[in-house]
């Protein structure tokens, strides 16, 4: 937003009053002896999207990776600092909390389209079977909740039992999102979701992304700025490791107030 | 400004083009004003007939312009400074444009005078060429500033417009004064006011170009602030 | 930036230009011919044998010879008795093999970690599959005759010929579980699977091609092994059958055949082969097409079954 006088300069960033999700403080993440994340604090709104940009290497993956502990699948990662996650607080890095749990609350949709083998159906209802779901109307329920708000429903209410790779590479996407959906997480990690698919499907999905917000919390991570631009409503630079910049959307795009942010934005990079 | 250049040199380029078309229209309207002034404190018809077709050129120039704003916009998805140099650039070209028309205006109240001078006589009143001259620097250091994206140099502006503004008024009551002295004068004397008029919005045309240099080096929209508003932002600077 | 002019290349004339596509395209055909007359060489050999096999033994092939035991005369001589020790010899291999090659894969690809031990492991392993199949049979001798006390039984032929396959299962069973891409995994965990659920639900289901072809290949090695099963005793000459596993009493189970003695095909075809007998070659011959009708079954089936498999996943 631009600033109408300069005393309402000083209001961009005070986002009081919005409520928190979670809440990135002092995060460091090493992999063996290398630092990946150096000190990163960073707050995540309720029922909002926040996009994490830079250039490769620049730490938002891993950061991403943290919120669902998925880096305690691979050997030698190591976590410092706290993620907490709100309403209750609780840090979901901590040695006491069980990354399954963790995993139950905060879904992810990775970069390339990854439905399991087998019927539609089954994918989207696979996370509330490992749940121990088993009545069939409550699951069939579930799942047609989820489709319905992957905007899928239309388009496979017939074919349920069909194989989930017939499906095109867009269609896959958005089944990857509703299978996270049928488990009613808080919090929905993105991680370059549209980087494989073609421009109609791109938009389809971040059209979604707008519409899921109102239910759920979104961290998105891309490399395409003007996706962020789109679809997020704050927007974090992250070099290095480190987080340079996070503020409003709006905010970043027109007047970042930092230079590495601005040249990074502006293709004076490198 | 943003240093380095951008991964796209054809892109640094454009925008280069962009600017330096930007001070080309300034200098450009900035001497068909003080040719038209000449013209008018000299009563020289043939310096104004040249003043008013040049006019042309910087119609040209608008289109120009607008039509190289329209291809980054399109192109290159401008953001963060380029974005802001964009937008103040759209906005500065009508402004440049109506200085042009302004000092048409001035260059074609020449014609007029020129067909009543020999009925009546008008006292002369300096003011004008002091007001003029007040109003040339004002629109020199705006394009000083679009050059230099001066933020400083911009509030200064702005509040100096002021100035200009009160210039008008008392050569207003002058004109007033003799239009009720002599009522002969009446004619003549709207003219003049047409003159200081232009003169007077010369001077609130260029105020908004260094309002817009403040949006593009500082990215404060200051349209509709008061000059201590701007002072005090540019103080934070 | 200046962008380097291309050096000038001397131009190609039209004719200079066929006469290298010309010899290209002789080089091609040489090429060709070479190949073809190498594989239709290792071919016609293989069909030599097999048509060899086929002219000596499809005449002795009967019901009789199917379902009677050896003999000393070569017309009343059959391999009931192979046959039967060749299946069970087989079914012990099976139950003992899958489950331990299977769960070994599973440990290496995903418990294992990336230590000095897992690799020592996996060096192992492979290393295994190029021991000599008599050495098998010697450890064997001392480990399962002797030391366990098994004698010279069907579970000990059965022990033995898993030890053998194991490397190939393993190995095979691996490749099966590597070939899920890691995506797949990622995204069950991301729904909250536990790592067995991940197994279960996902890795093992999806792999179970490759784990099934490779059970298979292991089987038809497995079958048409001799050595090692000499070395631990089996019999050439059997002219019973092993106790049933089915009988009349509780708990109706018996397990009285694994300690059985027995042969197997390979064995008998050895002993017939041996003799001075020209009928004996002949039932020898007609032995070895039982067994290569066998094996060429369950390669099909191995065949088959990743063809089937491969319709439904598509990595």
């Amino acid at each position: 937003m631009v600033i109408a006088t300069a005393a309402a300069a000083d209001a961009v960033h005070a986002v009081a009053g919005l409520p928190l999700k979670a809440e990135a403080d002092n995060l460091r993440f090493y992999y063996g002896d290398f630092q990946g994340l150096k000190g990163v604090s960073m707050k995540l709104y309720a029922n909002k999207v926040t996009a994490l940009i830079g250039p490769s290497g620049c730490g938002k993956s891993t950061f991403l990776r943290c919120f669902n502990r998925m880096h305690d699948l691979y050997p030698g990662n190591r976590y410092e600092g706290e993620i907490r996650l709100h309403p209750d607080n609780v840090n979901i890095l901590g040695r006491s909390v069980d990354p399954i749990e963790v995993r139950m609350r905060i879904g992810m949709v990775f970069q390339k389209p990854n439905p399991f083998p087998k019927s539609i159906y089954d994918n989207v209802a696979y996370g509330l079977r490992v749940r121990g779901m088993k009545n069939k109307a409550h699951l069939d329920d579930k799942v047609e909740e989820a489709l319905r708000s992957a905007a899928l429903w239309e388009e496979v209410k017939g074919r349920l039992p069909e194989l989930a790779f017939n499906l095109s590479g867009g269609q896959q996407q958005r089944l990857c999102i509703a299978r996270a959906l049928a488990t009613d997480p808080e919090l929905l990690l993105f991680d370059e979701p549209t980087s494989a698919l073609d421009p109609i499907a791109t938009a389809s999905i971040e059209e979604l992304m707008t519409e899921l917000k109102r239910r759920v919390t979104i961290l998105i991570v891309t490399h395409n700025m003007q996706q962020a631009a789109r679809v997020s409503d704050f927007t974090a630079y992250m070099y290095l490791g480190e987080l340079i910049e996070f503020g409003d959307t709006d905010q970043i795009f027109i007047k970042p107030m930092k230079k590495e942010t601005e040249d990074y934005i502006t293709g004076r990079f490198g | 400004m943003a240093g380095g250049d951008h991964s796209s040199k054809v892109y640094d380029q454009e925008l280069e083009t962009i600017r330096s078309r930007v001070l080309q229209m300034g200098g450009l309207v900035e001497s068909q004003f003080r040719l038209a002034v000449d013209a008018f404190e000299a009563g020289d018809l043939a310096e104004a007939e040249r003043v008013v077709s040049a006019d042309r050129r910087v119609n040209d120039l608008e289109i120009e312009l607008d039509r190289a704003v329209n291809h980054v916009i399109a192109r290159r998805q401008p953001t963060a400074v380029d974005l802001r140099l964009i937008m103040g650039v759209s906005r500065a070209i009508p402004e440049l444009e109506r200085i042009g028309d302004e000092a048409s205006k001035i260059a074609r109240a020449v014609k007029w005078m020129r067909e009543k001078q020999v009925t009546v006589r008008m006292p002369r009143i300096p003011d004008i060429r002091a007001s003029a001259d007040l109003a040339a620097a004002l629109l020199r250091r705006s394009l000083d500033a679009f050059a230099r994206m001066d933020v400083a140099a911009a509030a200064s502006i702005i509040r100096d417009d002021q100035g200009v503004d009160e210039r008008f008024r008392a050569i207003l009551r002058q004109l007033i004064t003799f239009m009720m002295e002599d009522p002969r004068t009446i004619s003549a004397s709207i003219d003049m006011v047409w003159v200081a008029k232009a003169i007077e919005r010369i001077g609130d045309h260029s105020k908004n170009i260094a309002e817009h240099v403040i949006f593009i080096a500082a990215g404060a929209d200051v349209r509709h602030a008061s000059p201590d508003e701007v002072a005090r932002l540019v103080a934070r600077t | 930036m200046r962008i380097a002019q291309p050096t000038a290349v001397p131009a190609v004339g039209p004719q200079q230009m066929q006469a290298l596509v010309a010899a290209g395209r002789r080089n091609q055909l040489a090429f060709a011919i070479i190949g073809l007359a190498c594989t239709m060489f290792a071919v016609l050999v293989l069909l030599a044998a097999f048509l060899d096999l086929l002219f000596d033994g499809l005449p002795r092939l009967s019901w009789d010879f199917m379902t009677s035991f050896p003999s000393r005369r070569a017309a009343d001589a059959g391999i009931l008795s192979a046959w039967v020790g060749s299946a069970l010899v087989m079914l012990v291999t099976m139950l003992s093999a899958v489950p331990i090659g299977i769960g070994a894969a599973v440990y290496l690809e995903e418990y294992g970690g990336k230590n000095w031990l897992t690799d020592l492991i996996e060096i192992n392993v492979t290393n295994l599959a190029g021991v000599p199949s008599i050495v098998y049979g010697l450890l064997a001798l001392g480990l399962f005759v002797y030391q366990f006390g098994f004698g010279e039984s069907i579970l000990t032929a059965g022990l033995t010929l898993a030890l053998l396959i194991l490397p190939v299962v393993i190995v095979a069973s691996r490749e099966a579980l590597r070939a899920v891409p890691g995506n797949i995994r990622e995204a069950a965990y991301a729904l909250g699977a536990t790592r067995w659920q991940m197994i279960s639900g996902h890795l093992l289901p999806y792999s179970r091609g490759g784990i099934l072809t490779g059970i298979i290949l292991g089987m038809a090695e497995a079958i048409g092994q001799t050595a090692p099963l000499i070395a631990i005793g089996a019999l050439t000459f059997i002219a019973f059958l092993p106790p049933p596993p089915l009988v009349e009493t509780a708990p109706f189970i018996s397990l009285d055949w694994l300690w059985a003695e027995f042969t197997v095909l390979p064995i008998q075809m050895f002993n017939w082969v041996s003799r001075p007998d020209r009928a004996f070659q002949a039932n020898a011959a007609a032995a070895g097409i039982i067994l290569l009708a066998m094996c060429l079954l369950m390669n099909a089936l191995a065949i088959y079954i990743r063809y089937q498999v491969r319709k439904k996943i598509k990595w």
